[in-house]
């Protein structure tokens, strides 16, 4: 799916894919607990204090070097602080879910909490736009910060919109487990896939189980729209990984079709549970499905970029990225749209590109193309839409909530810069 | 786990005794022409014997199995038959709903997801039968038929919800039938046609993957929170059921607790959970849909307990004409149990396993010594009983059809462990 598994496949085929939010997320990351900043040096010299450390899990892929995005000093602070305002909360998150995966069997317990273990959390990119889309919404953080007192009634929706983040993981990671199944892989983020320490039938088997005690955890939300929500993503994501893996040659070579798939395979899951996290609040339908376009195009701007970035890895240039996904015969957009310059690109496209004479035919029409450029202009697209969904949402002058939305904004240009 | 699986095995291995009787069970009590109620007792049972022969219940390889009457007396002999044909061809209309319902756009996936609900492996449907009686006897009006046969205007909204569990129930159980199926790569490694058993693999998890999240949405749909948490539990219990089967320790494996944990998860745990879903959607009180998860349980007990001694004596009450499936595939069930508490040698025996016929051979003996089978199917008909008990405890009722369909469903908890076969 989404971040997770591109950082799956860095294990897997030794190269640089899925670098993404993960590097960038660290250079923008506090260490200290969440504090407004009041004076611009005092950030700047936490921030670059403390971009060598970073406490929200630990990490394999500390090979990923640093690359620093934002647009001016200035604003430097707001970019930050906002990051640092779910920090605790992820860390909450993280021992909740463990808690909410444990099994009575020994075994289906080490394997359901396989994933989320100290250290193979992941990038948790989901968990973290949805709790800053809750702030966004203008639900008030439960803080120390603030005045010390706290409302009831905010806390309880806090905490069930945070359950809508424990549930979108476990979503996600028993997609994980069973697509490891499927792809026969043998690591996920950076340790040994389920499937190839357990078997398939445990992998499976605990896939379920996740899915099963996410199903009961949406249940005790008595939100029945929600739950609708979520039952509909977990339709998509099986549906978008039927259609990755059953193409006829004819689908293979459609944008539309490709589009679709992406969506169901990655956007789905985070742009229902964005929509979850307004519904929870109360929030109007035109807010609701603000939000929902926001994880939408969001979901679909990062994947895109994804697959530009298989073949351009950290440069721009051709052929230095992994190239994971034409070897494995999966064409993504830039492909897609270089076959509707060079029709003969079909045919190499049909062949299955399952030799390394045709691949190289395949990039040769890509480069000569304007493939990766219009990929990256949809990307562009995307992120803007996304952009455009949060700079929509009704005028709000908490500080905590201005914050939160240039965060979620931020994200989108992140997502389409980065380089890795 | 219940019935499909069992029919499913007999395609891939040899004969497994597991859900036969059920199929054969049916075939007594179908008849062949659109459910009318039968007035005079005669005519019942002529139409009862000239139908037995044929069934519009799907098609079924089986035809070697004997035909096995179970009626208390004649006078009974209608009641006993109606409400059967009560729930038919609401269980035809579901059949079809089901199988749109998996349809899937892609080819392989289609066929795997379908196979269990194609015309003929349906399988027995013995749990939406269970249901939608219980659906009746719980006072839920079914759908009039007109005398034509076909089935009248709409049900009710309520009926038509509670014909959505049982529609749910049959996705869940047969995605979990797909993805218990789903072996470990060390098989594939041994030669098994490598593609095609990884496709198969691969095929069996994406279609349990789509069963269920088909099954999510249908659960959602019916926007009842607390229906979505039982039968999330279902799954998960019907995972850890798999696990507690897989991978015993030999502790565990001599354990009656254990056994009979394992049992409730893999097989009665989907069936109670749904009665008592049927229930909480007919909207009636924490009482009765525990009566209703009751039933449920007892009868899947019974059922299993039973089955597992049908897997030793077969058609005959001596032991050894069984399949003796379970015993060879390393799967210590309650008579053995129960033999080991006698004879505690046994236990050296069962930890050897069974890959030699002589310790298979040793196991019966001491089976035969102790009073295994018979203590098996004591603790059968006490589940029965207390299945039984739990529909005669229902809030009274006059209605013909809701009596109808109670007397059915007390009928099945003696079925189910009088039949042999």
């Amino acid at each position: 799916m989404l971040f997770s598994r591109g950082f799956s496949r860095i294990s897997r085929t030794g190269s640089s894919r899925g670098r993404c939010l993960f590097s960038i997320l660290r250079e923008q990351h506090q260490l200290a607990p969440s504090n407004h900043f009041h004076s611009p040096r005092d950030s700047s010299e936490m921030a670059l204090g403390c971009r060598e450390n970073y406490s929200w899990g630990s990490c394999a892929f500390n090979g990923f070097g640093r690359q620093i995005h934002y647009q001016s000093s200035s604003i430097v602070e707001e970019q930050l602080d906002p990051f640092s305002l779910v920090e605790n909360e992820l860390s909450m998150l993280a021992n909740r879910l463990r808690s909410m995966v444990v099994a009575e069997v020994p075994k289906l317990a080490s394997a359901a909490e396989y994933l989320f273990k100290m250290g193979v959390e992941g990038k948790r990119f989901r968990p973290t736009v949805l709790l800053l889309l809750a702030t966004a919404l203008n639900v008030r953080i439960p803080g120390p910060a603030s005045d010390g007192v706290i409302d009831s009634l905010p806390m309880e929706l806090r905490k069930r919109q945070q359950r809508i983040a424990e549930i979108t993981e476990m979503i996600h990671v028993a997609s994980l487990l069973h697509d490891d199944v499927l792809d026969d892989a043998d690591t996920r983020r950076g340790i040994g896939s389920l499937n190839f320490v357990m078997g398939n039938k445990i992998a499976v088997l605990a896939g379920d189980f996740l899915l099963s005690r996410a199903c009961g955890a949406l249940a005790s939300l008595k939100n029945t729209e929600v739950v609708s929500l979520l039952a509909t993503a977990v339709e998509h994501l099986v549906t978008g990984e039927t259609m990755q893996m059953t193409t006829a040659s004819e689908q293979r070579c459609s944008m539309e079709y490709y589009m679709q798939k992406t969506y169901y395979k990655t956007a789905s899951l985070i742009s229902n549970s964005c929509k979850a996290v307004a519904v929870l609040a109360g929030q109007t339908t035109e807010v609701s499905m603000l939000a929902y376009e926001y994880g939408k195009n969001l979901g679909l701007a990062y994947q895109l970029i994804d697959d530009v970035l298989d073949f351009t890895g950290t440069s721009t240039t051709l052929g230095k990225g992994s190239l994971s996904d034409i070897r494995h015969g999966i064409i993504t957009a830039p492909l897609l749209y270089a076959m509707e310059e060079f029709p003969q690109l079909h045919a190499v496209c049909d062949r299955g590109l399952k030799n390394s004479a045709d691949v190289d035919l395949a990039l040769g029409y890509l480069g000569k193309s304007h493939g990766i450029q219009r990929s990256r202009e949809l990307a562009a697209k995307h992120a803007n839409l996304a952009s455009a969904a949060i700079d929509s949402l009704p005028e709000n002058d908490d500080e905590d909530v201005q914050r939160s939305r240039r965060a979620l904004v931020d994200l989108t240009q992140i997502v389409i810069t980065r380089s890795k | 786990m219940l019935f499909s699986r069992g029919f499913y095995r007999i395609r891939r291995t040899t004969l497994n005794r597991r859900c036969q009787w059920l199929l054969s069970f049916r075939r007594d009590h179908q008849q062949l022409i659109c459910p009318t109620y039968c007035p005079s007792p005669m005519v019942s049972a002529e139409k009862a014997l000239g139908c037995r022969e044929n069934y519009s219940w799907g098609s079924c390889a089986f035809h070697g199995f004997g035909r096995q009457i179970h009626h208390q007396s004649n006078s009974v002999m209608e009641e006993q038959l109606d409400p059967f044909s009560l729930v038919e061809n609401e269980l035809s209309v579901l059949a079809n709903r089901l199988r749109s319902m998996v349809v899937a756009e892609v080819p392989d996936l289609a066929s795997a997801a379908e196979y269990f609900f194609k015309m003929g492996v349906e399988g027995k449907r013995f749990r939406p039968t269970v249901l939608l009686l219980m659906a009746t006897a719980l006072n839920v009006p079914i759908p009039v038929s007109a005398s034509n046969g076909m089935v009248d205007a709409l049900p009710t909204e309520l009926r038509r919800r509670q014909q959505c569990i049982a529609e749910i129930t049959e996705m869940i159980h047969v995605a979990s039938l797909l993805h218990d199926d789903v072996l470990d790569d060390a098989d594939t490694r041994r030669g098994i046609g490598s593609l095609n058993f990884v496709m198969g693999n691969k095929s069996a998890v994406l279609a349990g993957d789509f069963l269920l999240s088909r099954a999510c949405v249908a659960l959602a749909s019916l926007k009842n929170t607390e229906v979505v948490s039982l039968l999330a539990i279902v799954v998960e219990h019907l995972v850890t059921g798999e696990i507690m089967q897989t991978t015993t320790t030999s502790e565990q494996r001599c354990s009656m607790e254990y056994y009979m944990q394992k049992t409730y998860y893999k097989t009665a745990s989907l069936i109670s959970n749904s009665c008592k879903a049927i229930a909480l959607l007919a909207g009636k009180t924490a009482e009765v849909s525990s009566l209703a998860y009751e039933y449920g349980k007892n009868l899947g007990l019974a059922y299993q307990l039973v089955d597992d001694v049908l897997d030793f004596t077969g058609t005959s009450t001596s032991l050894g004409k069984g399949s003796l499936s379970d015993i060879r595939h390393g799967i210590i069930t309650a008579p053995i149990l129960y033999a080991m508490e006698e004879f505690p040698q046994l236990c050296e025996v069962v930890d050897r396993g069974f890959d030699n016929p002589a310790d298979v051979n040793l196991a019966l003996d001491y089976l035969g010594k102790s009073r295994g089978i018979q203590r098996a199917r004591e603790l059968a008909a006490k589940h029965a009983g207390l299945a039984s008990a739990a529909i005669d405890s229902l809030p009274e009722s006059d209605d013909k059809d809701v009596l109808k369909s109670r007397r059915a469903l007390v009928d099945l908890t003696h079925r189910v462990i009088t039949r042999t076969k």
